[in-house]
């Protein structure tokens, strides 16, 4: 359970895992209603700070809405605001969840190997090995 | 809900390649999920364009949904072995680790729903179509707010 981080703090103490990306916070939205339109989320999500960007895929398949929202705030509080306020509630008869998108590197994580470290398949390719 | 934590020990895994080799080199775009880790490398030599690469690390909200949309689609009930095979044109790889089951599939590149329906194992096929179409959908999403870059459809 995330409860540490799961404690609901705008001030920055909560979701310290989280990664702010190049221009701001993104959360993401899950499990939405397949007739939800952006519109609906932008009224939503326009309620704490203002939306920069916003990114519903519909499925390929269907038509519909895949389920799953991208929603970049310019400030931390204001994405965390977001996710405290609509994460398990119910929107549109159907009950969403909310949370930060992009995580920190663990501290021990490797950075910037060569994916031909992690290789599970023996393959013969990926010839440009520790190039950024 | 899981922590960040717990994603370094969850064994779920996901890559998917499509590439040929060509008159522009290997050209090629990859991405591949595993503990937390989502990678991305695309390169395509049309044009001078050099190699991509890039590494960005999710929470479990993302790795969740990943998870419901390859299970959605029932990948791991589908086998290639009736798919067409890789051919000078190219090839796609999908490899699954979920739940438990290992899938590690090959076939040609498809270029459109046609294809898909001319196979002996279209309904399978379309599975594998759909899903690649979806797959590539959320992980250019999160690339493109992510780092701002606009990743190469291929």
């Amino acid at each position: 359970m995330a409860d540490v981080d799961m404690a609901g703090e705008v001030n920055g103490a909560g979701h310290s895992w989280a990664a702010k990306s190049v221009e701001g916070w993104i959360i993401i939205v899950t499990g939405l209603n397949e007739e939800t339109t952006e519109e609906d989320l932008q009224d939503l999500f326009g309620d704490y700070g203002e939306v920069k960007n916003l990114s519903m895929a519909l499925n390929r398949r269907t038509g519909y809405v895949m389920g799953y929202a991208l929603i970049e705030f310019p400030e931390k509080e204001q994405a965390e605001k977001a996710v405290k306020g609509t994460d398990g509630t119910t929107f549109l008869e159907k009950t969403i969840k909310t949370d930060f998108a992009f995580s920190k590197a663990p501290s021990g994580a490797r950075s910037r190997a060569p994916a031909s470290g992690a290789r599970r398949t023996g393959r013969d390719r990926e010839a440009s090995p520790g190039r950024r | 809900m899981s922590t960040t934590a717990d994603l370094e020990k969850d064994p779920f895994y996901l890559r998917y390649y499509t590439g040929h080799q060509g008159m522009h080199g290997h050209e090629f775009l990859e991405f591949e999920y595993s503990h937390g880790r989502i990678r991305y490398a695309n390169n395509s030599n049309y044009r001078n364009d050099s190699l991509i690469r890039k590494e960005m690390f999710v929470g479990p909200a993302v790795v969740e949904e990943l998870k419901r949309i390859v299970r959605e689609s029932e990948i791991t009930k589908e086998d290639d072995v009736a798919w067409p095979k890789k051919n000078v044109v190219g090839k796609q790889e999908l490899e699954v680790r979920i739940d438990k089951e290992h899938i590690s599939f090959e076939t040609a590149k498809i270029g459109s729903l046609a294809d898909v329906n001319e196979s002996s194992d279209a309904e399978g096929l379309r599975v594998f179509y759909y899903l690649v179409q979806d797959l590539k959908c959320f992980i250019f999403s999160l690339i493109t707010l992510h780092f701002k870059i606009k990743p190469i459809q291929q």
